[in-house]
């Protein structure tokens, strides 16, 4: 689904290389890395925010710098570590939001949107919340609210940069057990940043992480904390 | 659209011809029904009665209905672009630069500027030209509040050439010139009256193709962006249409403060949505449904005191715009 092949991520100098690396639907991806190593500049680039140094990312076998964000709307869905609520913004209409890209020049939702909304809301079991203010309801519930926004908007790829950051222990697991079944019951590629190495090893989630030294981004099949420990942060 | 906001809004539609027959039967002369529907359909300029509402009552109460409408749109607009509920075209400089144009324009003594499309071209370039300033400000300066501030400082740049170019003016210029700049609704002619509805009708009609990108826009730039929404454009677009519509009031009333700053308050704290369908719609209402009440306290007041309606939306909505300040601290 997604495919890096010499790729440069960073502003003008290069803060991240990947050689090559593919990037599969029903796969959920954990990057791992310290601060500053560029796991938001990566997601940013995928989303078509940032331009790449050097090098290409296809994403559906077509060139990321080739796509324009119309295009990126309907593959690639983003999720940032934190929605603080918007005054007066009800639940099911932030959900709703997730349609732009299918609606038309007014922005009404046809029965299928609704469809598709609901089915989000259901898939993350937030029915109780749809009349709720964004502004009403706790961290964990807005950040559940978000993923449901980005499920609403039906892209085979769904990126997500530090999504547990915020969230209490078991908001953390409920987050990424849900992550993790979307993409393996909903064929998604799911790619998220993460500092949470504990729960993600316990999960068995693929891990991809920066080494502090060359910084290249390398996948990886440990089960050892303090080997990754030490390759992301030399310690 | 929720049953709540259909009902709000319907009752907003009702209210507005009673409103307006209020306005139209207020003033000093008692006059009929028969004169009204004479006036428009039965025109004889030699009856006193039929003149009066041809001339002063109807241009009047439509200016109060564009005006307030086309502020309280403005607004809304400039609210979701800066996403910022205490933006506003008047806040924000964009009603200065109209003031601005049309005081070098009529100042001048250049006849063709005091005429119907001298005045609104130079008020639409004016408005135009520092939408685009606030604007250009917009993309370096992040911080809501600091983007406010220069917007008043702006307005306080432009209020100072004006004043300036007020000392150096000749005594009748310089008294046209302020008498509009305390804002009525009374100096509109009718055969103005076009030529304004058509700029009206135009900003209402383009509001309504930005629906859809402002309901994205309220999650912020990048995330509408990543939604498919042209951003780049969308602002551009949302500035000539504030432009357009800020800039019309300005220059057949004046500059009228705080109907753009407290009336797309009002409807989101009302109709508690960000939908803009909704808002867009409840604007429209309420700004005219406001102006209009403010209008029938200034013809209520005339035998007594002529008060600019500047002053009436000033008393009325600066102490609104306090509270809504003091309920977001809360």
């Amino acid at each position: 689904m997604i495919e890096f092949k010499n790729t440069q991520i960073g502003y003008q100098q290069p803060l991240l290389f990947i050689d090559e690396l593919n990037l599969n639907s029903g796969e959920i991806h954990v990057l791992i890395g310290a601060n500053g190593k560029g796991k938001t500049t990566l997601l940013k680039s995928i989303n078509g925010l940032q331009a790449l140094v050097s090098g290409q990312i296809e994403i559906d076998h077509r060139l990321t710098s080739a796509l324009n964000h119309k295009d990126l709307s309907n593959l690639v869905a983003f999720v940032s570590s934190k929605f603080d609520g918007i005054e007066h913004l009800k639940v099911y209409d932030y959900i709703a939001l997730g349609r732009t890209p299918y609606t038309n020049l007014f922005g009404r939702l046809s029965s299928e949107d609704h469809i598709q909304i609901q089915h989000a809301i259901n898939t993350l079991g937030i029915d109780y919340l749809s009349d709720k203010l964004t502004t009403e309801i706790s961290d964990g519930e807005r950040q559940l609210c978000s993923i449901a926004r980005a499920m609403a908007q039906e892209t085979p790829i769904i990126t997500l940069d530090e999504p547990t950051a915020f969230l209490d222990y078991a908001n953390r697991v409920k987050v990424l057990n849900i992550l993790k079944s979307l993409a393996t019951d909903q064929q998604k590629c799911i790619v998220l940043s993460s500092h949470d190495i504990d729960i993600c090893l316990e999960m068995n989630l693929p891990i991809l992480y920066i080494d502090s030294n060359s910084n290249h981004l390398i996948k990886t099949n440990t089960t050892s904390k303090s080997l990754l420990i030490q390759h992301c942060f030399g310690m | 659209m929720e049953k709540r906001h259909r009902i709000l809004l319907i009752i907003a539609l009702v209210l507005l011809p009673v409103l307006a027959y209020f306005h139209l039967t207020i003033g000093q002369i008692q006059l009929s029904s028969a004169d009204f529907y004479n006036a428009v359909f039965n025109y004889s300029d030699s009856e006193t009665a039929q003149l009066l509402v041809r001339e002063f009552r109807l241009p009047r109460l439509i200016m109060a209905i564009v005006a307030g409408s086309s502020l309280a749109i403005a607004g809304m607009l400039m609210q979701t672009l800066f996403n910022n509920p205490l933006a506003g075209p008047y806040v924000l400089g964009i009603n200065s630069g109209a003031s601005l144009a049309v005081a070098l324009g009529t100042l001048s003594g250049i006849s063709m500027f005091s005429s119907n499309i001298g005045l609104i071209g130079l008020a639409l370039i004016g408005a135009l030209v520092f939408g685009f300033i606030v604007l250009g400000f917009s993309l370096f300066v992040r911080n809501s509040l600091s983007l406010l501030l220069v917007g008043i400082m702006i307005g306080s740049f432009t209020s100072a050439i004006t004043s300036l170019l007020q000392t150096i003016s000749s005594a009748d210029s310089l008294k046209v010139f302020t008498i509009w700049g305390m804002g009525s609704l009374q100096q509109v002619e009718l055969s103005q009256i076009g030529i304004i509805t058509v700029f009206f009708i135009l900003g209402i009609f383009f509001s309504f193709f930005l629906i859809k990108p402002l309901n994205a826009l309220v999650l912020g730039e990048n995330a509408s962006l990543l939604l498919g929404v042209p951003v780049k454009n969308l602002r551009i677009i949302i500035i000539v249409i504030t432009a357009l519509l800020a800039g019309l009031v300005t220059a057949f009333c004046g500059p009228i403060a705080f109907v753009g700053l407290a009336i797309p308050n009002l409807c989101k704290m009302l109709f508690k949505t960000q939908q803009h369908l909704v808002l867009l719609l409840g604007n429209i209402l309420l700004g005219a449904l406001f102006l209009i009440s403010c209008d029938i306290l200034v013809q209520g007041l005339e035998p007594f005191i002529l008060v600019p309606i500047n002053v009436i939306t000033s008393i009325v909505g600066a102490p609104f715009v306090i509270f809504i300040i003091l309920k977001r601290l809360a």
